[in-house]
């Protein structure tokens, strides 16, 4: 791997190309990921050839295609790193935004997971089978779940069971069954164990009741039992194993997967814009204000940063613009990712990223996976209802707001809250008011040092103040 | 313990794991079969009137 990597990473052409191995593309021989004159590439190495080949002759990579399964690439024959490796050159569809697993909502990893086994069942089908399984191999592109990795796919020998099946069950079955046993806040173990969650970890998680779940005894415990008798299994026994036991394997995690479903509990913002104190009368007419700005702003990307259930996200959506929901609220997030679902939206991706303490970047050297901040860039970023949990929840200052938004976006709506409104009194409640300077004044001196005020308009029913602004 | 699960390649630990469980879905299989065919017994004998035929088979 390491030899792999020396090998084929950085090796220059003509000595002027940047091409650049993708920190997280190391641990497949079959081939890597890199970047070159600014868009993503895929090298395909000699090793995998065959396996390649196999994927497009057998119809699998067509078939996956028709499905919206896989990522759509074109192949070149130029070597672009000069390795010596080298047997194809992809260019794949190229992503705005990279989401990871650990930003997902319930709903979201459930249909990753799906997917995950569909493309077993599929490929299996087609004599080739899934080497991983992780979940960050799936991409939310145009609001359904897509598989990335094309050199994934192998070569199937019947007599074996699936490589990967481990890796599924602690990177799919396990954050799963904790968010549905436990709680969905779970689901951000996967930023701590990206590459699974140990099982004896989850054995321990679980309550009490699952010990009686044969799905649980058989994917999570069963294997920390057998591991326990190690010394009589150094000789593999070299059980038979066909297609048949693998598929009713892939068949019964199906049903597994999709029997988990979270209990219904409403979760403190879930019903936000149905309280009375935030009548409908304001929701409409700060919708009003927003969906014409949005109207006639250029930009097509849009962030809205404390998103609830998506609200506004929806009116960027329908205003054609590429839109990404953030809200630290998993039950938000996953209400709003099951309507887009329903309701057909492909142009908005709900994600649960709390502001205040967004992804880091982890992995390897800390640059396997990018910080949020890092791979986040929009045209439009959209703070709504939001100052006032930051400045006075969080005790973050106005400058420092001004600051975060002005590095991912280039035009700002955001919403002024005063100390005088219910909400903010709410916050202050049970708490010493050391925020002499919160008011429109301080607000607009802070976010003057890195935006223009374009325009300014207050929410009739209100004293809140809609702004639009313009980085400077 | 611990020691020793370092040493071992997750995929290679799984291959006994999934022989065990596809004998159990294989099993489990094996006997929702004959529950079905139970019920059919019971159940044919009561609308169709042909409980021979699946008395035949078991």
């Amino acid at each position: 791997m390491e030899e792999e990597k020396k090998n084929s990473s950085l090796v220059s052409r003509k000595g002027m190309i940047d091409t650049l191995q993708h920190p997280a593309s190391f641990r497949d021989p079959a081939g890597f990921i890199f970047k070159y004159e600014g868009k993503y590439y895929r090298q395909v190495n000699q090793q995998y050839a065959s396996h390649f080949e196999h994927f497009k002759s057998s119809g699998l990579y067509d078939l996956l295609l028709a499905r919206q399964q896989i990522l759509a690439h074109t192949e070149l024959t130029e070597n672009l790193t000069g390795s010596a490796q080298w047997y194809k050159t992809l260019l794949p569809q190229q992503l705005d935004f990279i989401s990871y697993p650990y930003e997902w909502s319930f709903s979201q990893w459930k249909d990753a997971a799906l997917l995950t086994l569909e493309l077993v069942k599929t490929a299996m089908q087609h004599g080739m089978i899934l080497k991983d399984a992780t979940p960050f191999n799936v991409q939310f592109v145009q609001g359904s779940p897509v598989f990335i990795d094309t050199l994934s796919f192998e070569k199937y020998d019947a007599t074996k069971p699936w490589i990967a099946y481990r890796q599924f069950i602690e990177c799919f079955a396990a954050p799963l069954l904790l968010a549905r046993h436990r709680s969905p806040e779970l689901l951000k173990m996967f930023q701590i164990y990206p590459g699974g969650i140990p099982l004896p970890l989850v054995s321990k998680l679980l309550p009490f009741k699952t010990m009686f779940n044969a799905n649980v005894f058989l994917h999570i415990r069963l294997p920390g039992l057998v591991g326990q008798n190690k010394k009589k299994t150094t000789q593999q026994p070299q059980a038979a194993f066909s297609q048949q036991k693998l598929f009713n394997i892939i068949s019964n995690l199906v049903s597994f997967i999709q029997s988990l479903q979270l209990p219904f509990s409403a979760t403190a913002w879930n019903n936000y814009y149905d309280e009375t104190i935030l009548s409908n009368e304001y929701a409409n007419a700060k919708m009003a204000i927003v969906e014409n700005w949005l109207r006639e702003l250029p930009g097509t990307s849009v962030i809205d940063i404390g998103a609830n259930t998506g609200l506004f996200a929806k009116a960027a959506a329908s205003a054609g613009k590429q839109t990404i929901a953030i809200d630290a609220d998993s039950a938000c997030i996953d209400k709003l990712y099951t309507s887009c679902r329903q309701n057909k939206v492909t142009n908005l991706l709900p994600l649960c990223i709390d502001i205040t303490h967004p992804s880091p970047a982890i992995g390897w050297a800390n640059s396997e996976r990018n910080s949020f901040t890092e791979r986040v860039q929009t045209a439009i970023a959209m703070a709504l209802a939001l100052i006032h949990h930051l400045v006075i929840g969080k005790n973050i200052s106005f400058e420092q707001v001004a600051d975060l938004c002005s590095r991912f976006t280039v035009t700002l709506i955001i919403e002024f809250v005063p100390k005088n409104d219910p909400k903010v009194q709410l916050l202050l409640q049970d708490r010493e008011d050391i925020f002499g300077n919160y008011n429109e004044p301080a607000f607009l001196a802070a976010f003057g040092k890195k935006f223009t005020v374009v325009k300014r308009s207050p929410v009739p029913g209100t004293d809140r103040v809609l702004f639009l602004m313009e980085r400077s | 313990m611990k020691f020793f699960l370092l040493y071992i390649d997750p995929g290679s630990g799984s291959y006994l794991v999934q022989v065990i469980i596809a004998a159990v879905l294989g099993a489990a299989f094996y006997f929702k079969t004959i529950w079905l065919r139970i019920k059919m017994f019971f159940g044919g004998r009561k609308k169709e009137q042909q409980p021979g035929k699946q008395e035949g088979h078991d």
